[in-house]
């Protein structure tokens, strides 16, 4: 396996982990993003953060002020038709111990950012490009409803990409 | 809330986005009502009534998941 498919499969698993959190059963574009903002590498923990991390970072977004957005996004959609978001006093139920299949949205978001590159240069950015060129559903409505710029953000993950590109540095 | 006070939204992005997040809220009430009901034993047969689905639905669904977290499930006819 190469490098970035070790990367992707520990943002897949990650992304697993917000899923089953969620009480989801599919993993979807907005567990992705959430797996790429948290990026914790346990085993080295003064590793550099991977290249869609920092820009993520550099925009004001970690796991925790992405999942605050999704949360916004959630009860702001559920409000437009009179929910209120916690609307049941139930206790939080105990999280699936499956593992969440891949939901439409990160496949659209795989299939967007892998698709313009070769498979050997692929790297974290390409998979960020592809959640952000979503131009509807839950991750862009969750970030313009928390006035973070998608296409400004989008740019940046192009940028660091055709930058890679042209001086072969490892912009991992 | 009357269903008449709260119009669909007139911007179809919000309309579509309240789909989802109701499906999402909807899954997570779910889950939260099947283990509470499990919880103060209620079983299977009665759960899956009172959800208008099968029994085999609730308990493929759940069965796994509510195992994991402790809850004592009854057997068929206790």
């Amino acid at each position: 396996m190469s490098a970035f498919d070790h990367y992707l499969h520990a943002v897949l698993l990650r992304a697993g982990d917000e899923a089953r959190l969620d009480g989801s059963a599919s993993t979807d574009a907005h567990h992705l993003l959430l797996a790429l903002a948290a990026a914790p590498d346990r085993q080295h923990p003064d590793r550099q953060p991977d290249a869609a991390a920092r820009l993520l970072a550099a925009a004001g977004l970690d796991r925790d002020t992405v999942r605050a957005a999704l949360d916004r996004e959630f009860g702001h959609s559920l409000r437009t038709v009179g929910v209120s978001p916690d609307a049941h006093g139930l206790p939080a139920p105990t999280p699936s111990g499956e593992r969440p299949r891949l939901g439409a949205s990160s496949k659209l978001a795989m299939e967007r950012g892998f698709t313009t590159a070769r498979k050997k240069d692929l790297t974290p950015a390409h998979l960020l490009l592809g959640i952000l060129r979503a131009e509807v559903g839950t991750v862009p409505r969750a970030l313009a409803l928390s006035g973070i710029d998608r296409a400004e953000l989008a740019q940046r993950a192009q940028a660091a990409i055709d930058r890679r590109a042209t001086d072969g540095s490892p912009d991992r | 809330m009357p269903l008449d006070d709260t119009p669909l939204p007139a911007d179809p992005a919000d309309a579509l986005a309240a789909v989802a997040a109701l499906r999402r809220l909807a899954d997570r009430l779910e889950d939260a009502a099947v283990e509470q009901a499990m919880r103060a034993g209620w079983s299977w047969p009665q759960v899956s009534e009172a959800l208008g689905v099968t029994r085999q639905a609730v308990h493929k669904k759940h069965a796994k998941r509510l195992i994991a977290g402790g809850v004592t499930l009854r057997r068929r006819g206790e």
